[in-house]
């Protein structure tokens, strides 16, 4: 099994290829759309903003084979790797998202005290709301790391798997058919991390 | 249910080997960086830190050697600082298994290499590190770790970064790094009411008490510590104890 790592040209993405090659698992970077023959599953990694991420995009010819690929891969959203799947978001006005989940990434509201920082960066809890095969042995309200100042507020019931606090509840977590996707970084969150790659790699839909 | 306060480890490393200075001098050996890595993340560390103290021209593969070693076992983030003077630096850092860079004189000297950086690589990576010393009235930066005193403030400086995209300050206290006599509250309170990003206290602590009030008087989002932990003079572990107990919001 080959597990393919998008790399849209903006993005850290070797920290995700790291963790995934500590699993056992074999990657590897996808960066053009010949790129997604022979790989099995894909891990989105992304970083940044959405509009820059959407502009590469199509700068690559990436987007359709992404679109496509989501219809049949096991697919994994990291960060803006989750952002990236809904149809926009307040940070790029206008620029296109993936529109796998129909509504808006926000932007985190500002508190006057500044007790509430922004970008969301840090080790926070994360409230299981439904079951996935990916939270498999993770108990609510365990710790992951995030980084990000814009989040999704708004997502259809069925699609939310988790939230998570910041000075306003957030979707840590949405997924549908064979997509989830994690507002917070897997790779980064130590062993219940970890344990959500594995659960990803032992995926089948 | 809220972001919790990170406690964050800092390796000083020279040509491989962790050491720790007092005031910036008087260097003393701690270790592997590596094992010391392992050990801090199995103890809940939140965050490991790496400064490469000479950072040298010459000793730049030693270092990417250690990074990429420290990497490749600890899934926890990774902050690698020391020495990097352009983009392609970060790119290489980042590359070789770093999470965030954190860039001190090179930010003062090239204030555009935040902005450039931030760009590609996003602000969530971007740390600037910031030395300051009181001067009676505010805090004065300095660079070349510590050498050269420059006319910034680390006030305005640290909001000016703010605005070029760092994503974080690393607010190092020259005046008390190194004696374990606590952390400048005032300096951290002061810069951190005045910023949006996180804030990262550094230089000073002895004791746990130290680390509890850089939270609560200097309202620092995380603290950073060299050789409290180093010398298992206070283990991670116990410290996040304490500041739970504290009322603290904490990863256990």
């Amino acid at each position: 099994m080959k597990v393919g790592v998008i790399d849209y040209g903006a993005s850290n993405i070797f920290s995700v290829v790291r963790a995934l090659n500590s699993l056992g698992a074999s990657t590897k970077i996808v960066k053009t759309p010949e790129d997604f023959k022979n790989t099995d599953k894909l891990v989105f990694p992304g970083q940044g903003s959405m509009g820059s991420c959407s502009k590469k995009l199509s700068e690559n010819n990436l987007r359709d084979s992404l679109i496509d690929a989501l219809n049949n891969f096991p697919f994994l959203g990291i960060c803006l790797g989750l952002q990236i799947l809904f149809s926009e978001s307040e940070e790029s006005e206008g620029e296109k998202g993936l529109n796998i989940f129909s509504e808006k990434i926000e932007k985190f509201s500002e508190f006057e005290d500044r007790t509430v920082k922004i970008p969301h960066m840090g080790w926070n809890q994360v409230e299981i709301s439904q079951n996935h095969f990916l939270l498999k042995g993770i108990k609510s309200n365990e710790n992951f790391y995030f980084v990000h100042s814009f989040a999704s507020k708004e997502a259809n019931q069925n699609e939310i798997f988790s939230k998570t606090f910041h000075g306003e509840i957030f979707n840590s977590a949405v997924g549908k058919d064979n997509i989830f996707a994690t507002q917070f970084h897997p790779e980064k969150s130590g062993k219940s991390g970890l344990m959500i790659l594995k659960n990803f790699l032992d995926w089948k839909i | 249910m809220s972001v919790t306060i990170r406690i964050i480890p800092c390796l000083d490393v020279r040509n491989g080997r962790v050491v720790k200075g007092i005031n910036f001098e008087d260097i003393v050996d701690a270790g592997d960086p590596a094992e010391a890595a392992k050990r801090y993340d199995i103890e809940g560390a939140d965050e490991i830190c790496m400064l490469d103290i000479d950072a040298s021209y010459e000793a730049r593969s030693t270092t990417l050697d250690t990074v990429e070693k420290i990497a490749n076992q600890v899934f926890i983030p990774f902050t690698v600082g020391g020495g990097i003077k352009s983009v392609q630096d970060v790119e290489v850092l980042l590359r070789s298994g770093a999470d965030k860079v954190s860039i001190n004189t090179s930010a003062i000297i090239n204030p555009k290499l935040i902005e450039e950086a931030s760009k590609e690589f996003g602000s969530q990576c971007i740390v600037v590190a910031i030395d300051a010393k009181f001067n009676g009235k505010n805090w004065s930066v300095y660079t070349h770790g510590g050498k050269n005193k420059t006319e910034l403030d680390a006030l305005s400086w640290s909001k000016n970064v703010e605005q070029l995209g760092a994503g974080e300050i690393l607010m190092t206290s020259m005046d008390r790094d190194g004696t374990k006599t606590g952390f400048d509250n005032n300096l951290n309170e002061t810069l951190a009411n005045n910023l949006n990003i996180p804030l990262i206290a550094s230089g000073g602590a002895g004791e746990l008490n130290h680390l509890v009030d850089a939270i609560k008087i200097g309202k620092a989002d995380a603290v950073l510590a060299a050789s409290i932990f180093h010398y298992k003079e206070i283990s991670i572990r116990k410290v996040k104890e304490v500041l739970k107990r504290e009322g603290l919001d904490i990863r256990l």
